[in-house]
């Protein structure tokens, strides 16, 4: 692994600043890493070892998978969306987790640990810099039963959506009266009256050097159905309530 | 959105639930360590910890000490303690009595110069300077320490001057039985650079005074600095080589600078000629005799126009005029800081500055004052 000055650096460049969350999740990766046994955790032969839970989508959260390497799409970086300040490092070898925390009294003791700096951020950015691991984190130690569905690898099951036709990876379907059923359809979604629509240059491919223009008029896509009912418009026009 | 509303609603209620099953579980996990029992039930049984009297402007202390056995002649004096029920414990394998847990902090907290004993009282044990010296408090490991909850630690004030035997600092765990995991964090925190709380031993210089001004130099008035400053350094335990006078000049300054330096001199005094007229030219005496390192100006009144610098490995000070007037100022925080072996440069000077105003008593109590103790 890289020393802490250089991680630190190339996570700020990837994540697009520096910040006190930036050192927070360089530290909490490297401490992570070494509770379960890896040096080098983006070299190939450990690089399938590891699966990082985040509990936050703050920038400590980008600094912890810079570090260690993982990645929503190769499926060793999982988002909890706990909204705590840590970190479970899997090791998947040899089935040993830690859960690292970052400690809410580091936020106070920044004032001690960097006295010289009167501003907030640059205080706490070299104050965490300066802190010992004992006092920046805590840690667990702690079992992670992780479902054949949710490990790294090719898909391992595809059902699809009896009321939608959505094809549904990885066991995320829900089985109500034995109909399989994507997410969206039994339970809602994020988003709301989904309409499907056409827009200019729909036949662009990559084969055409030139980019078409950004769409700057709403007026210049068309939705493609003119049923306007509250709740989800499929691709096939039927409406669910 | 009926859907989803209900679905958080139902996750609501249960993470409600869940806590009060957790909160309940603590509860019970506490029950199930700590039974109490009625004071007649008591005989027989061991004390679980210290119980303490308080007799006002009297006595404060033990009464009984943990794992006394109670027996009937004890019950009287229990009750008249306000003692009507005792705690028998039964501790878990993940558990800890305020004993043993201040013994484990007591050992993390005890840097190099401070011993204490596994002598527990009520709960408390202090920690001692095994010699006289200079207290150096790790305040940041201090107030990390304290941020662990159910242990504390207070100590004396930073760079206070201590003797052999003399309390420095004291631990103890806040409820009677907790958790060994949050121990032994504190006690890694604490332990951090070599503990909490260190005695140094003042190092017996041999220092060299040099008295400038063209005043004194010329005898148009009698030196009064030699002896103020002779008096501290002795005080301190240092030795002063020689006493050299210079007028104004900053080449007649480099050369008596360069001759204490050469005689071996540990330490360089100055005085005079720190301030701001065009006479006082000690500065760039100090300079000339090739300080590569040189601090003017201190967070400190008396003392603003106070000097550090350094000569290779020697420190020379500047004392301003204050220091004929004021019994005490900046060169009293300072000097048993270098004597110490502490490099002092620009962040020690200013952060003088928190307790650093003398409230110029007329009676000075100094250092049983508030003076400098902010650093």
């Amino acid at each position: 692994m890289q020393d802490f000055d250089m991680l630190l650096k190339n996570s700020a460049a990837a994540h697009g600043h520096l910040c006190p969350g930036q050192v927070v999740g360089v530290r909490m990766a490297m401490l992570g890493c070494r509770l379960i046994g890896l040096d080098e955790p983006t070299r190939i032969d450990q690089i399938k070892k590891l699966i990082v839970f985040v509990e936050m989508d703050r920038c400590t959260g980008d600094a912890v998978a810079y570090v260690t390497g993982v990645k929503l799409g190769r499926r060793s970086l999982k988002f909890v969306d706990y909204g705590i300040m840590a970190a479970t490092f899997l090791n998947l070898e040899t089935n040993t987790a830690f859960r690292v925390i970052s400690t809410e009294e580091a936020r106070d003791l920044a004032l001690v640990y960097a006295p010289e700096i009167p501003e907030k951020y640059p205080q706490q950015l070299e104050a965490y810099k300066r802190m010992p691991d004992s006092v920046l984190f805590r840690v667990q130690k702690v079992r992670v039963d992780i479902s054949e569905y949710d490990l790294p690898g090719p898909t391992r099951k595809k059902v699809s959506c009896s009321q939608c036709g959505q094809v549904v990876r990885d066991n995320r379907e829900v089985v109500n009266n034995s109909h399989n059923l994507c997410k969206p359809c039994a339970q809602g979604a994020y988003f709301s009256e989904a309409e499907e629509v056409t827009w200019p240059n729909m036949n662009w491919t990559p084969a055409q050097k030139e980019q078409p223009p950004v769409i700057v008029a709403d007026a210049e896509i068309k939705i493609s159905n003119a049923c306007s009912h509250q709740g989800t418009k499929t691709r096939r026009g039927i409406i669910i309530k | 959105m009926l859907v989803a509303t209900k679905a958080l609603r139902h996750e609501g209620e249960l993470l409600l639930s869940k806590s009060l099953v957790l909160l309940w579980q603590e509860k019970i996990r506490r029950l199930r360590m700590i039974k109490t029992i009625k004071i007649k039930d008591a005989v027989g049984t061991k004390l679980a910890h210290d119980i303490t009297e308080i007799r006002p402007g009297e006595f404060k202390g033990a009464a009984f000490h943990k794992g006394h056995t109670v027996c009937n002649e004890d019950l009287c004096r229990l009750q008249k303690l306000g003692k009507n029920h005792l705690y028998l414990i039964d501790l878990e394998v993940d558990e800890i009595h305020e004993n043993e847990a201040a013994a484990i902090m007591a050992g993390a907290l005890a840097g190099k110069g401070v011993d204490w004993e596994n002598d527990p009282r009520e709960g408390k044990i202090g920690l001692k300077a095994n010699r006289d010296g200079i207290l150096v408090v790790n305040v940041a490991a201090l107030a990390a320490f304290n941020m662990i909850e159910e242990v504390m630690c207070a100590t004396l004030h930073n760079h206070t001057m201590v003797k052999a035997g003399e309390l420095v600092a004291a631990t103890r765990a806040i409820p009677l039985i907790m958790k060994r995991a949050p121990i032994e964090r504190a006690a890694a925190i604490a332990a951090q650079g070599g503990g909490v709380v260190s005695v140094r031993s003042l190092r017996k210089e041999k220092a060299g005074l040099i008295i400038t001004g063209n005043e004194v130099y010329h005898g148009l008035i009698e030196d009064r600095f030699a002896p103020i400053l002779t008096r501290k350094l002795i005080d301190l335990g240092c030795e002063v080589d020689r006493i050299s006078f210079a007028p104004d000049d900053t080449e007649i300054i480099r050369r008596a600078i360069c001759a204490h330096i050469e005689r071996g001199c540990d330490l360089i005094l100055l005085s005079g000629g720190m301030s701001v007229d065009p006479d006082d030219v000690t500065r760039k005496g100090i300079r000339l005799a090739g300080a590569d390192e040189m601090h003017y100006g201190a967070a400190a009144l008396p003392g603003a126009m106070f000097l550090v610098a350094y000569i290779g490995k020697v420190p020379l000070i500047g004392v301003p005029a204050c220091g004929l007037h004021h019994r005490t100022t900046v060169l009293d925080l300072v000097l048993p800081r270098i004597l110490s072996g502490e490099k002092i440069g620009k962040k020690e000077l200013a952060f003088l500055g928190h307790g650093g105003l003398c409230q110029d008593c007329s009676e000075c109590t100094y250092p049983h004052c508030a003076f400098g103790k902010g650093a």
